[in-house]
């Protein structure tokens, strides 16, 4: 393995490690103000549903990483990138399991957004790796256009939310909410975020395009983390979806939706990671249905449905990724007979997906069994719906493990590293483990419902070897699952037709058009306005100039303008006044640009006295700085350009039409702006300033200068503001000039 | 292009003028002058050297190479002085030590945390205002050649 | 004082404005240069006093507003940044068309826009 995945496998099993560290010693969390005057805090806490996501997120997050240590180098390789561009994967990477964990233990909305933007960023790379294809640059921009416009349904609830009763943390709304039109409002907007991101119908669509990312991204991303923040949102934010039996029902008629399309196609797709693709849009369903049904087991068994699903699913991930490594190809029916030649694999994924079946001995036993409970305790019809899902998931994943692992061999494998195996026997091991002992995974559900729920939650699973609903159920599954799988002649045509009066038809269909539309309207503006920067500029300064008209018409002005005081000790001052406006007249009349350059010089340098006049020697020493340093840069641009292309400059003609428009447009601009200014200054909105206080409490700032005092201290926020912009214009001007060498 | 004379003024004036700029820097919080101006004059002192010197010259005799380190290293203490508030649990950009505290003195520089911030501030606009003139002097010699 | 000072942010924004309306584009940076010069003027003009230089230990008498005078400090950095970063467009814009002033600059933009339908015709 290479230093980065060394660097990256490190961290994040530390970081594992102090997760569970925390969730044992029962950390308080951190709490720190920010912009506490805006009511934001920094504000982190390992509760049970933060727990969960933060160890999923770190331990596959390791386990993923590991592979990656061996399936990326090779994957560089295919595509004769350098080796270089494995630093950014595992960046990357790791960016996504910081976000991931800020997330999930994020107690304040406004912080939680953030993260959550922030998972949509890191994915949007992740997925968009192979960026030298236009495959998997189309599926970024539409994972991140999905997610991330979505994302503002999150944002407009949280501040709706905010408006109703004041705070942004998590824990102060739980405790003051109460049902009604806001607080359903608001809820329904997250939970659209929410779905959005667990690729739910009928945002779907952009998972499977998701696909053409790497198989360690997918594994982590679609299976674990990004996907599964959608439904931790939904866990998250429980307590607002509980006030509405609306919402709730509306959650389980999507979940269902979901399940059968997902499933459906599943069923359908040649390609093995569009297999898992539409698998977890399915798998997900369920969880969905699972927070819709609700009461202690629907939220238990949301919470380990998640746990069993990611373990599960990204061991299947990675096994695409493993096998396609291995053979080169990446379809079903090119696939078959590969236990002979990787029976580790064989075990292991074979493991995952008895898992995601839910045969006994595995965890997804267990999924199940919590699944059928709360639909049997809802209603016999939901009852029957679950049993037809738990059915297609039998059916689809047996045709994946059976159509790769079983069979005639079709295509030769070749040895691959042991990293690549390794994991996903690890997570098939895990996934077995939990069949036989799932009381750590069920008490971790449990503390996630307990986050959820705000009450203690105790559900207990076992086997029970009788004859009780939820095991005849899972019977039944088997054994439609089993038929649909001896007989696909059967359904076959009929699942065919579904998918593609889906793709006929489908959401993505909208989404193509919007986004064909937009690109359309943005190039016709671009015929109209960018054409020509000058009528740009007239577009902004026009209305602008219009805008600031009006209200000045709208403000009472009559004797409100004053002339002020002149004494005789200010003759220096209006003498050097004076040289600052015959200078800037003078600026409109010089051909050459060097003559230009020094008149607009004397300007500032006439300014920069004027400045010193009116006390305030700092601005003067600032504006004097600033105007020698921006002349040199003038001339150095200058220096640039050749000389014959600044002597043709100079020597155009402003054509007769706008001989006289020009300098009117000017006068008009400069009575304007005298009108305003001169009411502005004359009579000042404000009876008092600031400023008093920031002179009194200078020598408390352990200064004497008050403008360096405000500069520093009472005002840094505007001087970190400031200095930012400073060095992004370096940057950007490196960019421009220097293809974005610094050095 | 440039006498000799220039070539060696422009060498003896580039300490006094370090020295002018650490002067406005430290004297910033009780005279006239911040890390900003500081930073233009030191980078003015610079560039003065690269105007008479030449480009090659310039970077032989001097570190200019690194103001973008310079640039970078100034953005991230700015940061950590504002941000090392929120860690003690108070709003951004609390000065410490509090009012009234005593503080230490290196001569007439106080060590408080605006001027560490300050200090940030000097980095930075030395480092961009360095670099951005020699990023246009690059991209001159870049064109010529 | 007052009526001095907004007659000269007035001449100031008019020279600026003129200057934006140019087809040469260094003349447009030089008119913002301007322009932002008008603003940098208002904020210190709109100090509620004036005096001495507000630095302890206070002299007798009023001292200058020192709030206007951090603004106008930080509006005068902005400006720079931004008037540099301008810089580096323009002579992008120049590098890339050959050419800084907007008639031929529209022309060129034009042609460009032509021969790129054209290939994804032929294509």
């Amino acid at each position: 393995m290479s230093l980065p995945a060394r660097v990256s496998a490190a961290l994040a099993a530390l970081a594992f490690v102090l997760t569970l560290a925390g969730w044992w010693s029962g950390s308080p969390g951190i709490d720190l103000p920010w912009a506490p005057s805006l009511g934001l805090r920094l504000s982190f806490e390992l509760d049970g549903l933060g727990v969960l996501y933060s160890l999923l997120a770190t331990g596959i997050g390791f386990a993923v990483v590991l592979y990656s240590g061996a399936y990326v180098p090779l994957h560089l390789e295919h595509q004769q990138r350098p080796h270089r561009d494995e630093v950014r994967f595992f960046g990357l990477l790791l960016l996504f399991m910081v976000s991931m964990v800020g997330l999930a233990t994020a107690r304040d909305l406004i912080l939680l957004f953030v993260f959550w933007d922030l998972t949509a960023i890191a994915s949007y790379f992740l997925i968009g790796y192979d960026r030298q294809e236009a495959e998997a640059r189309t599926a970024a921009l539409m994972a991140l256009v999905v997610t991330g416009v979505t994302a503002v349904l999150l944002l407009i609830g949280t501040l709706v939310l905010y408006a109703e009763y004041g705070t942004f943390s998590i824990p102060e709304l739980v405790a003051s909410v109460e049902p009604g039109g806001t607080v359903t409002l608001a809820a329904t907007l997250m939970a659209l975020a929410g779905l959005a991101k667990c690729a739910q119908v009928p945002f779907h669509f952009w998972l499977p395009r998701a696909m053409a990312a790497p198989s360690p991204v997918s594994a982590y991303l679609h299976a674990a983390a990004m996907v599964a923040a959608g439904v931790f949102l939904l866990g998250r934010i429980y307590p607002f979806l509980e006030t509405s039996e609306l919402l709730l029902d509306g959650l389980v008629v999507v979940g269902f939706a979901s399940m059968f399309v997902g499933g459906i196609v599943a069923l359908t797709r040649d390609r093995l990671k569009q297999l898992l693709a539409y698998s977890t849009v399915s798998q997900y369903g369920y969880v969905v249905v699972l927070y819709g049904l609700g009461d202690t087991v629907g939220v238990v068994g949301a919470s380990f449905y998640v746990i069993a699903h990611a373990l599960a699913k990204s061991a299947l991930f990675l096994t695409a990724g493993a096998v396609a490594e291995a053979t080169g190809e990446r379809r079903l029916s090119e696939l078959g007979g590969l236990r002979r030649a990787m029976p580790a694999l064989a075990l292991g994924s074979g493991l995952a997906a008895a898992g995601l079946a839910a045969l006994p001995l595995t965890i997804g036993f267990f999924k199940d069994e919590l699944f059928f409970q709360a639909g049997v305790e809802r209603s016999p019809g939901i009852a029957v719906l679950t049993i037809l899902g738990a059915a297609l998931t039998f059916a689809y994943i047996g045709r994946f493990w059976i159509g790769v692992f079983l069979g005639p061999t079709r295509a030769p494998a070749h040895r691959v590293s042991a990293l690549l195996t390794g994991p996903v026997v690890a997570l098939g091991g895990l996934v077995l483990v939990g069949g036989l002992l799932p009381e750590p995974f069920v008490a971790l559900a449990n503390a996630a419902a307990e986050a959820s729920l705000g009450a203690a939650a105790s559900v207990d699973v076992f086997y029970h070897l009788d004859a009780r609903a939820e095991n005849l159920m899972a019977l039944s599954a088997y054994a439609i699952g089993a038929a649909a799988l001896a007989a696909p002649r059967v359904w076959r045509a009929a699942a065919e037709t579904c998918a593609r009066l889906g793709e006929r038809l489908g959401p993505e269909r909208v989404y193509v058009a919007t986004i064909r539309s937009l690109n359309e309207t943005s190039d016709r503006i671009h015929g109209i306005e960018v054409r020509d920067l000058r009528t740009r500029i007239a577009a902004i300064l026009v209305p602008g100039g219009l805008l600031v008209l009006l209200g000045l018409l709208a403000t009472p002005t009559a004797g409100a303008y004053t002339v002020g005081s002149l004494d005789r000790g200010d003759t220096a001052l209006v003498l050097v006044l004076a040289t600052a406006a015959l200078a800037a007249i003078a600026t409109t009349l010089p051909r050459q640009h060097l003559t230009l350059l020094l008149v607009a010089a004397s300007v500032g340098f006439s300014l920069a006295v004027v400045y010193a006049f009116l006390g305030g020697p700092d601005v003067a020493l600032v504006a004097v700085l600033v105007e020698t340093t921006l002349t040199l840069l003038f001339i150095g641009v200058f220096a640039l350009m050749p000389r014959a292309s600044l002597r043709r400059l100079a020597a155009l003609r402003t054509p007769p039409t706008r001989r006289w428009r020009d300098p009117l447009v000017g006068a008009a601009a400069a009575l304007a702006a005298f009108l305003v200014v001169w009411g502005a200054l004359s009579r000042p909105s404000v009876g008092e300033s600031v400023a008093e206080e920031h002179v009194r409490l200078t020598p408390d700032a352990h200064a004497k200068d008050v403008v360096t005092a405000i500069l520093t201290d009472f005002r840094g926020l505007d001087t970190l503001g400031e200095i930012t912009v400073v060095a992004i214009a370096f940057f950007g001007i490196a960019t421009l000039l220097r293809r974005g060498r610094l050095s | 292009m440039t006498s000799l004379l220039t070539q060696v003024v422009v060498r003896l004036l580039l300490a006094p003028t370090i020295v002018i700029a650490a002067a406005v820097l430290a004297k910033g919080y009780s005279s006239v002058g911040d890390g900003f101006s500081a930073g233009v004059i030191a980078a003015l002192g610079v560039i003065a050297v690269y105007l008479v010197l030449g480009a090659e010259q310039a970077d032989r005799l001097l570190p200019v190479r690194l103001a973008p380190v310079g640039a970078i290293a100034g953005l991230l203490i700015t940061l950590v002085v504002t941000f090392s508030s929120v860690v003690r649990g108070e709003p951004l950009l609390t000065h410490a030590p509090p009012p009234g505290a005593d503080v230490i003195h290196l001569g007439t520089l106080e060590l408080i945390t605006a001027v560490a911030f300050d200090v940030g501030v000097f980095l930075l606009v030395f480092g961009a205002v360095v670099g951005i003139l020699r990023t246009v002097a690059l991209a001159r010699s870049e064109a010529g050649s | 004082m007052i009526l001095l000072l907004s007659a000269v942010v007035a001449v100031l924004f008019g020279a600026g404005a003129f200057l934006v309306l140019k087809t040469d584009l260094l003349r447009v940076v030089v008119g913002m240069v301007l322009i932002s010069h008008a603003a940098n003027l208002t904020l210190m003009a709109s100090g509620l006093t004036r005096g001495k230089a507000p630095i302890y230990p206070l002299p007798n008498g009023e001292v200058s507003d020192p709030l206007v005078q951090a603004m106008t400090l930080t509006a005068l950095v902005i400006g720079f940044g931004v008037t540099a970063l301008l810089l580096g467009i323009a002579y992008r814009v120049y590098e890339t068309h050959f050419a800084v002033d907007f008639d031929r600059l529209a022309e060129e933009e034009a042609r460009r826009e032509a021969e790129l339908e054209q290939e994804e015709v032929s294509v």
